[in-house]
């Protein structure tokens, strides 16, 4: 990779964005502001298309990012002036849950009951199994069109906008194009996300209403001896929708109940329904993977700048650390770890999530920094890392503008990798019952849940969860080959040693 | 810098890393937010036990001198006894107990992986873009994606029913096994035992071996095309050594260096990952033993089982270190750790 203003080897590439006509040569020198106020036809309607996919979840988006911070507590903090102002944006982040949006559970409801003359209660009287099929290809409709949208973007800026008509990384992209394995993982990856992301509306039920707090909710049903409609608390209707593999007690994938919900995934042993728990858990499983991926990633990006400009002592020194972590079993490191912390306020922030991320963080980066290490003393070789030191450049800059920018790349190809292997120990862990606290959903609580089951009918409980796992670690390392490829078509890094980066510590 | 030299500096490396690990163990066990005597006598709190478990563990006093013992006897190997899951019984008795399955475990993870793994690998190696080597690389990727849990699960419930599922009886078969329960290891000299012990193994390894088995399939193949139009290759095979020892004598060897990290890799998944494994499989092995200690907080026997197992880590890389310097004549610091 070598500098990114390069524009005169730009002559010897072929690419497919290679037609220059809307961009004139006076351009060069111009803030990106100022080169689209100059030409802004297509800035203009990309910025109207973005703005209808926003509209479109206005309410959500709003409400989402507001409701992030916790109010209350910040307006504790300086009472008088800052009060006031938490609560207001507490109130609008309350008020943007409930505007309405394509993708809200009352625009397409599937929660109804069926009277001998028809669905009651779902929108247009569509069954709920087609009323939730509905939502759920909206949901996933709009999420790729964001996808495609971004990528539009991207090639209009790059056609446009962009100075140099050519950087060394538009072959990365255009690799990473063409790579149908990488795609295929990119996709069931992005679709994983867009299931952590929008796991409250994607579920046939919600969390509150049949996990958390059955008791505390009531569902309308049509009961056929009586020829009424009555209602029913959420967990008595659980009681008699449980799967327990013999005789009646089984409500299996794309399954009614007796009480006229719909289950895509069946249901638990306790007769919950198993596709809000897997849509909730995917939420949990990406959040504590995320960062405790971000954890692991910043020491280990830190320590491969550090170790490959000083190298010497301070290597040896990051040597030593980390085959001291390494040298204790991660998994049984984070039984320890967890169980010693059991009893702090700690272990309950986000139900024992963010424990488990800075654990899986802590003994995480050994291995991350041992994939970047070889790439980070290859550059810190090159003739621009030695001119930019007898500048007289501060260590921490060339670190941070000629070092980083090269190693970012191998980093992305095993945080793939192992975020895959995050999210199996994660599971590994709640399914022995530690790790994220009951009743908050986690995959491995569903396949332990299902152990007795596995050879009867209700097979699903167990099967779904795992099978749902395989796909989405495959995704992963899909995503981290293509990555790969695309950075360095000849290498072959990845084989061998740092495989096991996915494996979970063995979960 | 010579070969041997730079396996010697390895080894000495290893003796900070021993001294680290122990350190940051006895951190979080005795710095730690937990009691250790609480969590040994647990709720039901008597003050008499509680003052002498504290007294006897030496947690009154200062915590240099409690650090200067917890290192003392762990480093001169006396790894004292267990208080709450089998109290009383000194932590090597249990070893001793513990150790043999997940030993025996570990043996079979590892082997079965390699005489399925790199066959697959050489057959789909010789046989590239074809529809064979499609559905075994394929396969191996997705059989390296699978939790191994969840595997351990479904071949449990799978096993114990296969007679109601496929009419074949796999407790029968053969020799008569249980499916969850441990290996019986006695006496393994005698053929039915040795067969009994195995197969009582069997479905474990195959599970834990997952991981390795995807890898070496893919180092397999992976050797097979690099090789195969090698001039020393092109020119076994005119001078008509036959196709077999082709694959054994010449490619078989260059899959054998990648391999090396795969299988101390293994080793190590082996260490952490046998605690899911064997709970599922109720093998009660080190693995589950640890998850028992922990949970019921006897600090004393998690401590020392750690200090084991850091050693093990230890030992597997100074291991690897040294197949290297055997194997590999390129190895030397310059060519990277």
């Amino acid at each position: 990779m070598g500098a990114d203003t390069d524009v005169g080897s730009g002559s010897t590439r072929t690419g497919e964005f290679r037609e220059e006509a809307s961009r004139p040569e006076g351009d060069r020198d111009l803030p990106l502001s100022e080169r689209i106020t100059r030409n802004p036809g297509p800035a203009a309607t990309w910025a109207a298309v973005v703005a209808v996919l926003i509209a479109a979840e206005f309410g959500a988006i709003v409400s989402g990012l507001l409701s992030v911070p916790p109010w209350g507590w910040v307006g504790g903090l300086v009472p008088g002036v800052v009060e006031p102002v938490a609560a207001l944006l507490a109130t609008v982040a309350e008020r943007g849950a409930e505007l309405p949006t394509i993708t809200s559970r009352s625009v397409i409801d599937n929660t109804g009951y069926q009277t001998p003359s028809g669905w009651e209660g779902t929108t247009l009287g569509l069954s709920p199994a087609v009323a939730w099929a509905l939502r759920v290809a909206v949901i996933y409709t709009y999420s790729f069109t964001w996808l495609l949208v971004g990528w539009w973007g991207y090639t209009l800026y790059r056609r446009h906008y962009r100075i140099p008509d050519w950087t060394p990384r538009d072959d990365v992209v255009n690799r990473f194009r063409r790579h149908s394995w990488g795609l295929f993982g990119l996709t069931i990856v992005f679709a994983f996300v867009v299931m952590a992301l929008f796991a409250p509306v994607l579920g046939p039920t919600t969390v509150d209403q049949n996990i958390e707090n059955p008791y505390e909710n009531r569902i309308d049903y049509y009961n056929d001896e009586t020829g009424q409609v009555e209602s029913i608390f959420v967990g008595e209707a659980n009681g008699d929708t449980q799967s327990r593999g013999q005789g009646d007690n089984n409500v299996g994938p794309l399954e009614y109940d007796q009480y006229d919900r719909f289950h895509p995934f069946g249901t638990l042993p306790d007769g919950k329904d198993l596709f809000t728990f897997m849509a909730s858990g995917a939420r949990v499983s990406l959040l504590v993977g995320l960062t405790s991926l971000g954890i692991a990633g910043g020491f280990a990006m830190v320590f491969a700048m550090l170790t490959a400009y000083y190298k010497g002592l301070v290597d040896l020194g990051v040597v030593i650390a980390g085959d001291s972590i390494q040298a204790m079993p991660q998994l049984l490191f984070i039984i320890l770890a967890s169980f010693v912390l059991s009893d702090t306020w700690i272990a309950e922030v986000y139900n024992g999530g963010l424990v488990l991320a800075i654990l899986f963080g802590i003994t995480g980066w050994p291995a991350l920094w041992r994939a970047v290490r070889g790439p980070a003393l290859q550059v810190s070789e090159r003739e621009w890392i030695d001119a930019a030191k007898s500048y007289g450049q501060r260590p921490r800059v060339t670190m941070q503008k000629h070092m980083l920018p090269y190693v970012v790349g191998y980093f992305l190809i095993y945080a793939s990798l192992s975020l895959g292997g995050v999210i199996i120990g994660i599971a590994g862990l709640s399914f022995l019952g530690l790790g994220i606290e009951a009743p908050v959903p986690e995959w491995g609580r569903a396949v332990s849940a299902g152990q007795p089951y596995v050879a009867t009918q209700s097979w699903h409980i167990s099967l779904i969860p795992g099978i749902l796992v395989v796909i989405i670690v495959t995704g992963f390392n899909a995503l981290g080959d293509g990555v790969r490829d695309a950075i360095d078509p000849e290498s072959d890094i990845g084989d061998g040693g740092n495989e096991n980066v996915a494996a979970g510590g063995g979960a | 810098m010579g070969r041997w030299e730079y396996f010697l500096k390895r080894v000495l490396l290893m003796v900070p890393i021993v001294f680290l690990g122990t350190t940051v163990t006895f951190l979080i066990l005795r710095v730690g937010p937990i009691d250790p005597a609480a969590a040994i006598i647990g709720p039901s709190g008597d003050t008499e036990a509680y003052a002498a478990i504290r007294d006897s563990l030496g947690l009154d006093q200062p915590l240099w001198i409690q650090y200067a013992e917890f290192m003392r006897d762990l480093l001169t190997l006396q790894l004292g006894e267990s208080w709450v899951v089998v109290r009383g019984q000194s932590v090597w008795e249990l070893v001793g107990v513990y150790g043999p399955r997940t030993l025996w475990l570990g043996f079979w993870s590892i082997l079965i992986p390699i005489f399925v793994g790199l066959p697959l690998g050489f057959y789909a190696g010789l046989n590239p873009n074809t529809l064979a080597d499609y559905i075994a690389s394929f396969g191996g990727i997705v059989w390296r994606a699978m939790p191994n849990f969840w595997l351990a699960v479904i071949f449990v419930s799978v096993l114990t029913q296969s007679d109601a599922l496929f009419g074949f009886s796999w407790g029968d078969w053969l020799v008569e096994t249980q499916i969850v329960t441990p290996p019986d290891l006695s006496g393994l000299w005698e053929p039915t035992q040795f067969l009994g012990a195995l197969k009582a193994i069997l479905p474990a390894a195959l599970v834990l071996g997952s991981a390795s088995m995807g890898n070496e399939m893919r180092i397999g193949r992976t050797a097979v095309l690099e090789t195969k139009n090698a001039n020393y290759v092109e020119m076994a095979k005119a001078k008509g050594v036959p196709g077999r020892l082709v694959v054994w004598k010449h490619m078989f060897r260059i899959a054998l260096i990648p391999l090396i990290p795969v299988i101390t890799g293994e080793a190590f998944l082996l260490l952490g990952g046998s605690v899911l494994v064997e709970t599922v499989f109720a093998i009660n092995g080190l693995g589950y033993l640890f998850f028992q200690a922990t949970i019921n907080g006897d600090v004393p026997l998690v401590g020392s089982l750690m200090f084991l197992f850091i050693l093990l880590s230890v030992g597997i890389n100074i291991l690897q270190d040294f197949l290297y310097t055997v194997i590999d004549p390129r190895v030397g610091y310059d060519g990277g750790a």
